[in-house]
């Protein structure tokens, strides 16, 4: 498998008045072509700032992106004009998001926003890419298409227009497909037809898709390689089965114990309610982020050096990163970080010259 | 005082909605249509559903924060007078549908007439002495005062912790607003007592005098829990209490729950529809579809050994957090139809892979079967 699409030391930060959110505070990650990466974790933790960076569709101002490269098939997407990007978008890298109502426009019919992309991206006449529309439509399981395509997104339901969306995202068969939460707002039983059909169009087109969700559960049933996100940067990357059956990071495990699982035993052998292994306290302040290891404050297996500084993502076993002082004594180099371990030396230096003068003082007065 | 709290029968609610958005003609939407529960002490029964099965509903109905349009909803029924009062609405029902019938006749004889007139003085006398019977323990028929003492041992917590709380209170008189209501707390008892709710749900004394714009989803979802407690109710409505909160939040209010039923006493409903979150939560489980209960069950039962295809075909659609599970979801085909306009007969029959002949005529009932596990289906698939 080679890879499509590189990340590397992504950072996208919101700058507000008076305070800066690091939403997306260095993140490194591949996806080879024909993968499904999973990209996990709760509200706030820039799994969706993430996704947004690598289409440039950050708000910008106040959003930036500070620092990082995208690197699409070898071209950094963060150097293209903007030109250049929107032929990227949308033919080779496309997008489903989350609420399928508020990212539908309601005064188009559902065929011309599908048609819009063909004509853009594939010269297609207005005919042309109306009928194109409609065999899509028809390909995401919709009943009789040819009538669907004049309609508007408020004629539909919920799983409906999730379909719309992703015949939308799937309409020039980009080479990454991006799903920013897309069952999050349905049903069960819709997210169920919604998953079956993202996977069958994979099969199909081969494409590359990165699933962004706080569902385990989703994850568990859809990706190959699972990354876990908290607060803006990566803890931990694995393949499915190592994240599920030896999660390393405290986080992950506290999240694996956090779900009820269907079918469970909930009594304890004397009879008493089996509680959740929650974890403890919330999720962190996004404009001040703690310093050193950013979940040491909830951390059940919190150490000294967790406060101190911020350990580094690093390669445990094959395919296998985790960012902890658990398993490694590698520090990530953070700026401030540096400008600590600065100060420190510089301190350390300080005190050693005060050392000195007042040991050689005492020798002077000896003498 | 037997150990059932809270029984609920014929419960209905229809909402009008229109036709479309300049018509001036009205629609019929059957939100919740004929439901029955029953509530042991100390017990949570959890009820699933898709969005629009009505579940919400039937827990704002129970509060009648909604008013019901026909049903009994019974805190503390006594056997006796459920009998009495369910014989005589049922004898209503069989008359009342005798008159429909005679009224949509074309041409009504002198003799026809004259026995819609008793008919409806029958029905109007049996409906009245059943409202008698109940009105001492029924929510929907007794009258202001009556009602007014009841309601403190019903409390409800809702589902978004950003609309539920006044934002311009502090939480000290949020949580304090019942017990000031019902004077069961005051002055400084009062004081106390907030504080021990605190404490009770994991949020700290200095709480007390904060905003509910300074607090986390979870910890507004604390507070909305001890709003609920300050009363010492018997039962909690629990309508989606966790499913706007994250993954490692939504444990611990779970785990908070579980605490305070044994602490408190008390006896949730708990409607989500998140079905792992149920299962997990609830001793039985009644699952809800386009306005009625199609299958209930104690929660391993209904798990491991799901009779009503429904039922069947939402457990089939939910992944399991295991790479090693056969995650191969088998949903049900199309979407859930509209409550406006509800299929004839069965109302799950257009999705169902078990469909016979009679499905699509008769509507099924609550049949009545060992270990309370019931469902509501002509032709249930065998195992």
């Amino acid at each position: 498998m080679s890879k499509l699409l590189e990340v590397k030391g992504l950072k996208t930060h919101f700058h507000m008045h008076g305070y800066t959110v690091r939403a997306v505070d260095g993140v490194d990650f591949e996806l080879a072509e024909g993968e499904t990466l999973g990209i996990v974790g709760e509200s706030g933790c820039g799994k969706s700032q993430t996704s947004m960076s690598i289409m440039r569709l950050v708000p910008d101002p106040p959003g930036k992106i500070e620092a990082g490269e995208v690197l699409f098939r070898g071209t950094d997407l963060l150097n293209l004009s903007n030109p250049d990007m929107r032929r990227i978008r949308g033919n080779n890298i496309s997008m489903i998001f989350q609420e399928p109502m508020t990212s539908l426009n309601p005064v188009y019919s559902v065929g011309y926003q599908i048609s819009e992309v063909l004509m853009l991206h594939r010269d297609m006449t207005k005919a042309d890419a109306l009928k194109e529309s409609a065999r899509l439509l028809g390909l995401v399981g919709m009943s009789d298409p040819e009538e669907r395509v004049n309609e508007y997104p408020f004629q539909l339901s919920g799983g409906l227009r999730q379909r719309a969306m992703i015949a939308m995202a799937m309409a020039c068969e980009p080479d990454v497909m991006i799903a920013d939460e897309p069952t999050t707002a349905l049903d069960v039983t819709i997210q169920a037809q919604i998953l079956r059909l993202m996977a069958s169009l994979k099969e199909r087109t081969g494409t590359s898709i990165m699933f962004i969700t706080h569902d385990l559960a989703v994850i568990a049933s859809f990706s190959d390689r699972v990354m876990v996100m908290y607060a803006g940067v990566v803890v931990e990357q694995a393949s499915v089965r190592e994240i599920f059956k030896k999660p390393l990071h405290p986080y992950t495990q506290g999240l694996l114990g956090s779900i009820p699982v269907l079918g469970e035993v909930k009594r304890n052998p004397d009879g008493s309610r089996r509680l959740l292994n929650a974890i403890p306290g919330s999720l962190p302040d996004h404009r001040n982020f703690p310093t050193g290891c950013r979940f040491a404050p909830r951390c059940t297996k919190v150490m000294a050096r967790c406060w101190e500084a911020e350990p580094a993502l690093v390669h445990i076993e094959e395919g296998h990163q985790v960012r902890c002082f658990l398993y490694s004594d590698e520090v990530q180099e953070t700026p401030a970080y540096q400008e600590v371990k600065h100060a420190q030396s510089r301190m350390a230096k300080r005190r050693a010259e005060l050392k000195n003068k007042q040991t050689s003082e005492v020798e002077s007065s000896r003498e | 005082m037997n150990d059932t709290l809270l029984k609920v029968v014929g419960l209905k609610k229809v909402f009008p909605v229109k036709a479309s958005a300049f018509s001036t003609k009205t629609l019929a939407l059957r939100a919740v249509d004929g439901v029955d529960l029953e509530l042991k002490r100390g017990e949570t029964l959890g009820v699933v559903g898709e969005s629009g099965c009505g579940k919400t509903t039937v827990g704002r109905c129970l509060l009648r924060l909604y008013e019901p349009d026909a049903g009994r909803v019974y805190l503390d029924p006594e056997d006796d007078i459920v009998r009495q009062v369910t014989e005589l609405d049922e004898e209503g029902a069989a008359l009342a549908e005798e008159l429909e019938e005679l009224e949509n006749q074309p041409t009504k004889t002198g003799a026809d007439k004259q026995r819609l007139r008793s008919l409806g003085q029958t029905i109007a006398q049996k409906k009245h002495q059943a409202d008698d019977l109940a009105k001492d323990s029924d929510l929907l028929t007794m009258d202001r005062h009556k009602l007014k003492d009841r309601r403190r041992r019903i409390q409800m917590v809702f589902q978004d912790p950003w609309a539920s709380l006044n934002p311009h209170m502090v939480v000290k008189d949020l949580i304090g607003e019942g017990p000031k209501e019902y004077g069961t707390h005051v002055g400084r008892d009062l004081d106390r007592w907030v504080m021990e709710l605190l404490e009770k749900v994991g949020l700290p004394p200095q709480a007390a005098n904060r905003y509910p714009h300074e607090f986390s989803g979870g910890q507004r979802q604390r507070i909305g829990i001890a709003r609920a407690l300050a009363l010492t109710p018997s039962l909690i409505v629990c309508d989606e209490p966790v499913s706007a909160l994250d993954v490692s939040i939504q444990a611990q209010i779970l785990n908070l729950l579980i605490s305070l039923q044994d602490d408190f006493d008390l006896t949730f409903l708990f409607i989500a529809h998140d079905l792992s979150v149920v299962q997990y939560i609830s001793d039985r489980v009644a699952v809800m579809y386009l306005g009625k209960v199609v299958e209930t069950a104690v929660s391993s039962q209904l798990y491991a050994n799901p009779r009503h295809p429904y039922t069947r075909s939402l457990l089939a659609a939910v992944p399991v957090a295991d790479p090693d599970h056969p995650n191969d979801l088998k949903p049900p085909e199309g979407d859930v139809p509209s409550p406006v306009n509800p299929p004839s007969g069965c109302t799950f029959h257009p999705r169902c892979p078990h469909k016979i002949d009679i499905c699509e005529r008769v509507i099924p009932v609550l049949g009545k079967d060992q270990d309370g596990h019931v469902i509501a289906c002509h032709n249930p698939p065998n195992g």
